[in-house]
């Protein structure tokens, strides 16, 4: 790590002028060595020979002033001056104290007390971790000695630079501030590009605007800096919030982190009103014994109590939808285990939030087997296809049963609506595709496949697009059920497809993400490690197809060429298709957590961990998504924020995509129910 | 080349060796020119005329009327690219580079760009030694790894394009730490497939988009006046004669990991594409930029221009312009 990132630009700074070892400056101090140097000038160490029998050791700041205009000069050192006086008058255990300030060939010398100690940034260096106790202690030191600075009459001093190489611990382990301002004033603007900022300067100081609470906010980066041990210089400007001190350092106990979050507030009004104030503060940390268990320091953090862990009897592995049962997805999920107490900011939010999910559903619908499809509906009317065999129809304000219309096999493939023939298409494990009559129930057409249908039909621009396990994907003429062509996939293709207005988009088992022109020409093929059935998403204005895939990655292809733009990777399986809202991509993981991304750069914005597996689609609607997980709950929750609104806990896992209709949300579950929840609230 | 321009290109060919192949052909290998501007206070930018416009006295007239905001690059994309040292600076520590495919085959491959900017720091040359690395590596890296299985068709399970850019931007950053160790360097790349545009950028170089009506800056300066514009505890107008307003928290060849901002966009048709280094957008505001972009058809002459504008403001600081048009 560089010691400082900044770079000189053009000036060159030779050290040819420096005083070397035995030289005797002013007739009385003998130089021993350099103690430090920067822009600024050189401190040197020196002994004081005026006292002959003992060795007496001071420091020596040489002030270089490299300016040739006389007038400047002499005004700049007239203020090196001024500030040389001012600190001659102080008095604190903390600051050394001046000797003598004289001019000697054009340059400014101060000689001061010589602290045996190393700074902390040096400390910094050499250690690996410094106990919380010891930095509490210096910064309560620290605080005493800005509250002295900053009471001075008539004007406060301001340090201005509180940062780690400006703070020495002594031979005595006692905090001393060095280095005062003074040099300040010989820094001119900068003319070159620069890399690296000062890091601990509070922000209204580039105003201009010095104040106390500068010094406090200092104090509060220096801290973090020590205790996380991330270097303010090389991380953006006042981005302390974004490297919490919890994550970076859980020896910190709250308390302290709470105060330095304080000290670091960008507005100087919403800092501590005075270094005796965050001093108070401090002292409250020092007179607890430092290493308390966790519970007593915070009740929030106390382990929630949690029920017994609850695996929904239906729901295990080799119970699985049996389009799901891929056994590389599931062989490796870790099993559920009681959440960990050592999590407690999820835990508690969590447990904040049980109490308020005070929803209840509109209506429920119970059919006679799992519900593993998503319910649609138009204005009037629900359809929802269970693994009983059948498709049901009911009204879609009270859930009564309007018709059912029996299949020869269990629905997995979901109901979709075709408005212009009324009709709803829905496929069946036995091999066909059916289109019924919305309002009789009565079968319009139906059109045989070679295997299982698992893949939700598309309608668009008339016809009917839907995947088969036989592998092909199908294009039938909507009114009639004839069809328009067949693409050979040769994997069994479970995903729904996606149409834009030139191009078919499909996942398929193979792991093979296939585009098709309208007329059945393949145009470009991605393909992914593991199989997909995770349905693809194109935004129509980027022109960005997203799909999950199961090796873990959702990945963002540009539907012209088939390129893959980002991916980003999750830890489990992706089987959740994918639902945007406002350039966030939302999408489930069978590692437990629901995933929002930034589309524009493939990052994550948030997440949300449900601990279990999820293999349900989300839907958005408002600014809220909603999407079920394998642990029965069925979830509401902020779309800009991940924040929980409320959750509703089902009789079994849920594997399915809710449906918005109307003034309702709708939503099946392995418990054989249909769920109706009132939106809106 | 000669034949291949004249092919594509339906456009009078460049008068003079001066006019330097400003309407570039299908393939331009960009260069990294350290030339001053020719003249950088001709207000004009030399004319790619046709013979009826030609003044028997030889003088230069602004392109009439009728050719302004029309496309003169027929189905792909052509650009224009500058780098001068400016009126002050005694070396240009700026690099860039440039280079454009296109190809109408039955194999449909999109037209791929390539083109960057560095605006390299630090004393006794490392500058100009860090920008031209970092241009180097990410340009090769780009060709090998995006490029070229592109060309041969391997696009099969192919790495994100995001993903083999930012590699390539953190490649550069390892070899500016180990080949120039007191040097560092701003970045800006674009990477054009079809219409899509990939960006990678850190530091204070600046990538814009410009549309009929509107000038859009896509890339945010890792500087300390813009962290501090974000807080609201400066003004943009107070920022712009800050003291330490070239004060970088971030760029190539300071850290051994870099953060590096990506993003992509579609981009729409007839729209132009900007790159430039602090040296024009410190001395030429965005509505000029966007002024002078709609005022020249043709890509080069904007970027003369722009060039002789930061000159003739004073010239302080190396100033590097790439401009694409994209087609309609």
């Amino acid at each position: 790590m560089p010691e400082t990132t900044q770079f000189a630009g053009g000036g060159d700074n030779s050290q040819d002028t420096s005083l070397k070892p035995n030289h005797v400056l002013h007739n009385r101090y003998k130089i021993m060595g350099v103690l430090g140097g920067g822009g600024m000038g050189t401190v040197y160490q020196a002994r004081d020979l005026n006292f002959t029998d003992v060795r007496k050791l001071v420091a020596i700041k040489e002030m270089q002033t490299q300016v040739s205009d006389g007038a400047l000069r002499a005004s700049m050192l007239k203020t090196f001056r001024r500030e040389a006086n001012i600190l001659a008058t102080l008095s604190h255990p903390a600051i050394p104290q001046i000797y003598d300030f004289f001019d000697l060939n054009e340059r400014a010398y101060l000689v001061m007390e010589y602290i045996n100690g190393k700074d902390l940034e040096i400390l910094l260096a050499q250690t690996k971790e410094l106990p919380v106790e010891k930095v509490i202690e210096w910064a309560i030191d620290l605080c005493d000695v800005l509250e002295y600075l900053h009471t001075q009459k008539p004007d406060p001093i301001v340090f201005r630079d509180v940062k780690p190489s400006n703070i020495m611990i002594d031979s005595l382990g006692k905090v001393r501030l060095i280095d005062f301002g003074i040099a300040k004033t010989f820094v001119s603007g900068v003319k070159n590009t620069m890399i690296g900022t000062e890091g601990y300067s509070a922000p209204e100081q580039y105003k201009g605007d010095v104040s106390p609470q500068s010094d406090i906010y200092s104090l509060g980066a220096t801290l973090h800096h020590i205790l996380t041990r991330k270097d303010p210089r090389l991380e953006p400007p006042f981005s302390f919030h974004e490297r919490p001190i919890t994550v970076l350092n859980p020896k910190v106990p709250p308390g302290m982190i709470a105060i330095i979050d304080r000290a670091l507030l960008f507005s100087g009004a919403e800092r501590f009103r005075s270094c005796r104030e965050m001093k108070e503060s401090l002292d409250t940390l020092r007179y607890r014994p430092m290493m308390l268990p966790s519970s007593s320091q915070a009740p929030v953090q106390q382990p929630p109590n949690y029920p017994p862990a609850q695996y929904p009897p239906q729901y295990a592995p080799q119970q699985y939808p049996p389009q799901y049962a891929q056994p590389p997805q599931y062989g490796a999920q870790p099993q559920y285990q009681p959440p960990a107490p050592e999590t407690p900011s999820t835990d508690f939010f969590r447990e904040g939030t049980t109490n308020i999910s005070t929803i209840q559903p509109k209506w429920t619908f119970k059919t006679e087997d799992e519900i593993r499809c998503s319910p649609t509906a138009t204005k009037d009317q629900a359809f929802v296809g269970s693994y009983d065999s059948n498709i049901w129809s009911l009204k879609l304000d009270t859930g009564e049963l309007l018709w059912k219309f029996p299949t020869k096999g269990g629905i997995a493939s979901s109901p979709v609506l075709d408005e212009m023939n009324r009709t709803v298409v829905f496929g069946s494990e036995d091999f066909t595709l059916y289109a019924v009559d919305f309002r009789s129930g009565r079968i319009s057409w139906t059109f045989p496949t070679k295997d299982r249908i698992r893949s939700t039909p598309r309608v668009a621009h008339n016809f009917v697009f839907f995947g088969s396990d036989d592998g092909k994907l199908y294009a039938l003429a909507a009114p009639n059920g004839r069809q328009h062509w067949a693409a050979d996939i040769e994997t069994p293709v479970r995903s729904r497809p996606f149409v834009t207005n030139e191009l078919v988009i499909v996942g398929a088992e193979s792991g093979e993400v296939a585009a098709f022109t309208l007329s059945g020409n393949r145009k470009w093929t991605y393909r992914a490690r593991r199989n997909i059935i995770s349905s693809p998403l194109v935004n129509m204005v980027d022109n960005i197809c997203y799909v999950g895939s199961g090796d873990g990655f959702l990945y963002a292809l540009d539907i012209n060429t088939g390129f893959n733009s980002w991916r980003f990777r999750t830890h489990g399986s992706i089987i959740s298709s994918p639902a945007e809202y406002k350039q966030l991509v939302f999408f489930g993981s069978t590692d437990g957590i629901l995933y929002a991304v930034n589309t524009q750069n493939g990052r994550e914005k948030w997440k949300f961990d449900t601990g279990k597996p999820i293999v349900a689609s989300p839907v958005v609607h408002k600014d809220a998504v909603y999407f079920g997980g394998t642990d029965g709950y069925f979830y509401c929750i902020g779309a800009e924020n991940g924040k929980e609104r409320w959750k509703y806990k089902t009789g079994g896992a849920i594997t399915a995509m809710p449906h918005i209709a109307g003034d309702v949300v709708l939503i099946g579950s392995l418990d054989h129910t249909l769920y109706a929840f009132p939106l809106g609230t | 080349m000669n034949l291949f321009r004249r092919f594509f290109n339906n456009q009078p060919q460049p008068k003079s060796a001066s006019d330097n192949g400003a309407l570039n052909g299908s393939i331009t290998p960009g260069a990294v020119p350290t030339t001053k501007a020719e003249s950088p206070l001709q207000e004009t930018a030399p004319l790619i005329t046709t013979a009826p416009m030609m003044i028997p006295d030889g003088a230069t007239r602004p392109l009439s009327q009728e050719s302004l905001l029309t496309y003169l690059g027929g189905d792909h994309l052509i650009f224009g690219q500058l780098s001068d040292v400016g009126m002050v600076r005694s070396n240009n520590q700026d690099a860039a580079i440039s280079y454009f495919v296109s190809s109408r085959s039955n194999d449909e491959r999109p037209d791929f760009g390539l083109f960057i900017v560095a605006d390299g720091m630090g004393g006794h040359h490392d500058g100009e030694k860090a920008s031209a690395l970092a241009v180097k590596t990410v340009a090769t890296q780009v060709t090998s790894t995006i490029y070229l299985p592109m060309l041969s068709g391997q696009t099969d399970n192919q790495v994100p394009i995001t993903e083999a850019l930012t590699e390539a931007v953190q490649k550069a950053n390892a070899d500016i730490m180990t080949q120039v160790p007191d040097g560092g360097t701003t970045f800006s790349a674009v990477i054009l497939i079809g219409d899509l545009a990939y960006i990678a950028h850190v530091g204070d170089s600046r990538v814009y988009l410009l549309t009929k009506d509107n000038i859009e800056q896509l890339t945010r300066d890792h500087s300390l006046v813009q962290r501090l514009i974000e807080l609201d505890q400066l003004t943009p107008e107070e920022a712009a004669d800050h003291p330490q307003k070239n004060v970088l928290y971030r760029a190539l060849g300071q850290n051994e990991v870099v953060e590096i901002d990506t993003l992509f966009r579609r981009v729409p048709p007839k729209s132009r594409l900007m790159l430039c280094s602090d040296g024009l957008w410190n001395q030429v505001q965005d509505r000029e930029i966007a002024d002078i972009i709609r005022q020249n058809a043709n890509p080069q002459d904007a970027c003369n221009k722009l060039v002789a504008l930061a000159n003739k403001r004073g010239g302080l600081d190396n100033v590097t312009v790439i401009l694409l048009n994209l087609p309609g």
